[in-house]
């Protein structure tokens, strides 16, 4: 239970710690012309398959995955197992913990932090950011105080989006995850397998209630409906 | 903004090319695994991974050939087709009174609708495997999985027909009505046809999350398999190149899906309007579509 809470805490500051630069960068430094492509660039992910890209992710984090590989060419992975304690050379395990579930996690939900971020940064008026910079304010603190404060709603959105689906992740924790990584949506699953009807609608109906509850908390933000592609 | 790049000299285009660069490993990041999954589909090596030891079609060979995967390549159609039908014709249904009835909580109502869209798969899977067993005492299928996964798919068509509908000009059902036009009519002849790229945009919409749908149909559709449940249960003894084609062809299936869910609505418009100004202006009058369309 607070072990998911904890997971998707963290994946959630992951994804928006990366996908604000990128959304600052594309409504900034980008063209105009070129920055609708480039977003529907983010959202084209999205469009395959949901388990398929926690699969994929097997393909680079498995034993024999690109990851391992490449540490593997570089000479480099038996030093690093050997740093780990391990007296052998062996693959480097990355899979089965709740580190490759939180990666996983923020893999699956950047296109829906990055959308709703880049929405409220593309409304800002830079020459109110140069100002403060004119005024003495350095770059990052200009950021902090003028730009951050004015996209609050939608950083809010953001966050919800993106903590919402991971509250109920089955997948990801299924595939990636091992007994370490494993989530309330699994929880649930074991429960509804051993027949113990009463605990599986107990804890859906939690998880459940929690999500309505944050959607009507938070529902003056969660006006951006695109964020989900529709 | 060029004018600032002049302004701030060098550490503003430090800034610049550090988030530039930034911005390309993002790209990285999210088309990496997408990529080196079709990659491994036509990499010799049988362990499907690194290193690539030459390319083959092999794999792609066995994928055609298996009875397996056909087997559930028809179950998939069958259940996307359903779905899709069921989808749409709530959805649009359902459309009508959320923009028209003039209901007392429109936002409450919007909200109950999407709800399926933020409740996470697990608790709508688990949920109706519980309400199939217990409740109904029904055995789980691809027919409750067509339930269980139309319940998912009908608020998208709903909202794509929904925002349709809220830029639809009544004067024009109006004037049908002047003209002489019954309550069929104006909606087979005025309504649809205008609503009708949100519907097409929406079948397509229903289609494709249902031939990408896993985990609510997991749980509720019994012995069967669609593409993704396969590719689910082969994927528990291991990578192998095989699963990695299957993957392969079905992530390029749905990502043109989805473009065409993007790209045809408009097009049909566009093509239409084509049509229209061939035949001519006396037309206008029996196709209301020339009058709104800008």
């Amino acid at each position: 239970m607070l072990k998911t809470l904890w997971m998707g805490l963290a994946a959630t500051a992951i994804t928006l710690g990366m996908a604000f630069p990128f959304s600052y960068w594309l409504a900034r430094y980008v063209r105009p012309g070129l920055q609708k492509p480039l977003l529907v660039l983010v959202i084209v992910p999205f469009w395959t398959s949901y388990l398929l890209r926690v699969y994929s992710w097997l393909n680079i984090l498995g034993d024999t995955g690109v990851v391992n590989s490449f540490l593997k060419w570089l000479g480099i992975r038996h030093q690093i197992v050997l740093w780990l304690g391990h007296a052998h050379d062996q693959p480097l395990s990355l899979l089965n913990s709740r580190w490759s579930v939180v990666v996983v996690l923020v893999y699956l939900y950047f296109p829906f932090a990055a959308l709703t971020l880049y929405s409220s940064i593309d409304r800002f008026d830079w020459d109110q950011l140069l100002a403060a910079m004119d005024l003495g304010a350095s770059p990052l603190r200009a950021v902090r105080k003028i730009l951050v404060p004015q996209i609050r709603p939608g950083i809010v959105a953001a966050v919800i989006f993106v903590f919402i689906p991971i509250l109920g992740e089955y997948l990801a924790p299924q595939i990636v995850g091992g007994v370490d990584g494993i989530m309330i949506g699994n929880q649930i699953d074991e429960f509804q397998k051993y027949a113990l009807y009463a605990r599986a609608s107990a804890l859906s109906l939690l998880v459940a209630s929690f999500i309505v509850l944050l959607l009507v908390l938070f529902r003056k933000s969660l006006s951006v409906k695109e964020a989900y592609g529709a | 903004m060029a004018r600032e790049a002049g302004v701030l000299a060098p550490r503003a285009r430090a800034a610049r090319g550090l988030l530039t660069a930034y911005g390309l490993f993002i790209y990285v990041f999210l088309f990496a695994p997408i990529v080196l999954l079709v990659l491994f589909s036509f990499n010799k090596n049988q362990y499907g991974s690194f290193p690539i030891t030459g390319w083959t079609l092999t794999w792609y060979h066995q994928v055609f050939g298996d009875p397996v995967i056909q087997d559930a390549l028809r179950t998939t159609l069958k259940v996307g087709g359903w779905v899709t039908l069921i989808s749409v014709v709530l959805g649009t249904a359902a459309a009508f009174p959320l923009v028209r009835a003039g209901l007392k909580f429109p936002a409450g109502f919007r909200v109950a609708f999407t709800l399926p869209i933020m409740i996470p798969g697990i608790l709508i899977g688990i949920s109706l495997l519980i309400f199939f067993r217990q409740a109904l005492h029904v055995q789980t299928s691809p027919t409750t999985a067509i339930i269980g996964q139309s319940l998912y798919t009908t608020p998208f068509v709903l909202l794509l027909v929904a925002a349709r509908l809220q830029g639809f000009d009544r004067n024009l059902e109006r004037a049908a009505s002047d003209l002489g036009a019954n309550a069929f009519n104006r909606l087979r002849l005025v309504v649809l046809p205008l609503i009708f790229p949100a519907i097409l945009a929406g079948a397509l919409f229903a289609f494709t999350l249902s031939f990408d749908e896993f985990v609510i149909t997991y749980f509720i559709i019994g012995g069967y398999n669609t593409l993704p449940i396969f590719i689910y249960t082969q994927i528990k003894y291991g990578i192998t190149p095989e699963v990695n084609a299957l993957a392969a062809l079905v992530l390029v299936t749905s990502i043109l899906l989805f473009s065409l869910a993007f790209i045809l609505p408009p097009a049909f418009r566009l093509a239409r309007r084509g049509i229209r100004s061939m035949r001519g202006h006396r037309e206008v009058v029996r196709e209301p579509v020339a009058v709104t369309e800008h």
